[in-house]
């Protein structure tokens, strides 16, 4: 199997790039295809990076609260942008004040996210998890086609 | 040792003998002749026989002569340049268009339609770039766009400098065309690779654009190809990057009929709380403006700055009318030179209008975003603030004794978008005010370090003192 292509950033106004640099490294270091847009990334930055690449995932951090805002209308945007199929995932402090994770992933998954991950994510069942959802994602895209 | 250097313009053909001393070039003697376009080789050696006042063929024979020559082709090598998404693979094949020479005559990104085929054929470019996708990236729209020219009644050179997976489709769908494939400008979205590109652009323009019109006889003679003219002054602009500390970075533009060619090098060091975004930009970068330019182009000129023509001639209807009527007459005669004050204002303005817009398009910007940590600024592109010497070449800038460009560049601080424009503020302005860069950028295909030393010696100031003797 080709190595799954991710393209990873951190949205918004948001300039925190300390878990943007893990994560990029432990990405590569398991085996992924990695573009790193690094921080302060829009919306269509992600998805101009995605088609170039021929990304299977598009991984979105967010730490300062603001994600709820950033992401509104990524999925929608993908569509119009020839890459609606993509999977998406975001993860990091995504909402304002204390709430329950319960409450929070709804909310991204309605906006179109294929998985969302609370504050602590560990990285390699993570890894494991998108090896997973691409494949299964791949082989599902190729059944629509045939 | 003497070397001589020719230039075939589109109007005249220039050259130049100097002697070499050490590690300078001497003038001895330049001169010029009209070009002649149906027959290239009798305006050359022409215009040779003047300067040399002896037969080319024995001095080169006995190894007393070494001779260099370029060719605008026709007023510049046409490039189609064909990318993905717009600011990312389009942008590249941009770039190495330019870097190569080139003016770029269309441009696409995403699918090709079949309007775009149609204009490709009624307006064939001499070489079209295809470009899309890094390597092992997306393949859809590359296929699908190999699938269209294939289909098409296009007869250009073309490029394949795309996503390597690929090549083998693209040439499949492609083989009745003149193809070359090399690597992807863009293997990855961090490294781009504009080389290979380059180099095939430059081939192709020796293959396609050089045979016939005499050219041909001219490379018999003297026993090598000419270059593509823009191509061996980038080459002489990073000759004189790194011939010496203070010339390390530095601007040039070089303005003529038809184009306002802009180049820079520059490291782009971002300054603190400052965010890079986009692609990553060449120390050394070259721009075109094909629709900048003194005579062939004043018209485009005119309606490209019209923003700022408006604001200059604010409350002063007829005088701007005057202008772009002056605008439209200048190019039906390209030859025109001012006969009065008013024109030579007129032409000073003009020249000002294009460096001003031609700087702007080249410059980096950026705009500051509101964090919870505080202002940060996001840059795409590069920052030229830091650039401290420019230089002015081409007919008119050459020659323009009291061109008062601090006024142009930079003449605003913020475009209409809001975003900064990141160009020098603090810089010495200096004239090539013989004409020599050209000329001397032949020399520097063989003699890189004495064009870019006797490039400096030979600039003035607007007070006509030389370079180093202020």
């Amino acid at each position: 199997m080709k190595k799954p292509r991710l393209v990873i950033g951190v949205i918004g106004a948001d300039c925190h790039s300390v878990g943007n640099k893990i994560m990029e490294r432990v990405f590569t270091e398991f085996g992924f295809y990695v573009t790193n847009l690094g921080v302060m990334v829009s919306q269509d930055e992600y998805i101009d990076a995605a088609i170039e690449t021929g990304a299977d995932a598009i991984i979105v951090s967010s730490i300062y609260g603001h994600g709820d805002t950033d992401c509104l209308g990524m999925r929608d945007r993908c569509i119009e942008r020839g890459v609606g199929d993509i999977l998406l995932y975001i993860g990091g402090n995504l909402v304002v004040g204390k709430y329950d994770f319960k409450e929070v992933e709804p909310k991204f998954k309605a906006m179109g996210f294929d998985f969302v991950m609370p504050p602590h994510q560990e990285l390699e069942p993570l890894c494991d998890q998108i090896v997973r959802d691409v494949k299964t994602h791949n082989d599902k895209l190729a059944l629509e086609v045939d | 040792m003497r070397t001589l250097s020719i230039d075939i313009g589109s109007t005249w053909t220039k050259a130049a003998l100097f002697s070499i001393d050490g590690h300078e070039l001497t003038l001895i003697n330049k001169g010029l002749v009209p070009t002649n376009t149906e027959n290239l080789a009798e305006s050359f050696f022409h215009c040779v026989e003047n300067i040399l006042q002896e037969d080319v063929g024995s001095l080169l024979s006995r190894s007393e002569l070494s001779v260099n020559y370029s060719s605008s082709a026709k007023g510049g090598l046409g490039v189609a340049a064909l990318g993905l998404v717009p600011c990312i693979t389009l942008e590249s094949a941009k770039v190495t268009a330019h870097s190569a020479g080139a003016k770029i005559v269309h441009y696409y990104s995403y699918k090709l339609t079949h309007h775009d085929i149609r204009e490709l054929e009624c307006s064939p470019p001499d070489i079209l770039l295809f470009t899309g996708g890094t390597d092992g990236g997306e393949e859809k729209y590359g296929l699908a766009n190999a699938r269209m020219l294939g289909e098409s009644r296009l007869d250009c050179a073309i490029i394949f400098a795309g996503n390597r997976d690929i090549q083998d489709g693209v040439s499949q769908l492609l083989r009745d065309k003149d193809l070359t494939i090399v690597e992807n400008v863009l293997p990855d979205l961090d490294t781009p690779n504009p080389g290979p590109a380059r180099k095939a652009i430059c081939n192709a323009f020796l293959k396609r654009i050089v045979k016939g019109k005499g050219l041909d006889k001219i490379v018999d003679v003297i026993g090598k190809e000419p270059l593509p003219t823009p191509y061996t002054v980038y080459e002489l602009v990073n000759y004189i990057s790194q011939s010496s500390e203070a010339w390390r970075e530095f601007m040039l533009f070089d303005m003529g009929g038809a184009t306002t060619d802009v180049y820079t090098t520059c490291n782009n060091i971002l300054t603190p709380d400052t965010f890079k975004h986009g692609l990553d930009e060449p120390f050394l970068k070259r721009t075109v403006e094909g629709d900048l330019g003194m005579r062939i182009s004043s018209v485009t000129a005119g309606e490209s700055t019209r923003a700022l023509v408006e604001s200059i001639f604010s409350n002063q209807p007829t005088e701007k009318a005057a202008f772009y009527d002056y605008l439209r007459r200048v190019n039906a005669q390209p030859e025109h030179t001012p006969v009065n004050a008013t024109e030579v204002h007129f032409d000073t303005l003009l020249a000002g209008l294009n460096v001003g817009y031609a700087s702007e398009r080249h410059a980096g910007t950026k705009r500051t975003v509101a964090t919870v940590a505080g202002n940060r600024e996001l840059q795409t592109g590069r920052d030229l603030t830091s650039v401290r010497k420019i230089i002015g070449t081409g007919g008119w800038l050459s020659r323009a004794q009291s061109f008062d460009i601090h006024r142009w560049i930079k003449y605003r601080d913020i475009d209409e978008q809001g975003k900064k424009i990141l160009l020098p503020t603090e810089f010495e302005y200096y004239r090539d005010g013989q004409g020599l860069i050209p000329l001397l950028a032949n020399v520097g295909r063989e003699f890189p370090q004495h064009a870019a030393i006797t490039s400096i010696k030979n600039l003035t100031d607007n007070r006509g003192r030389k370079y180093g003797n202020q």
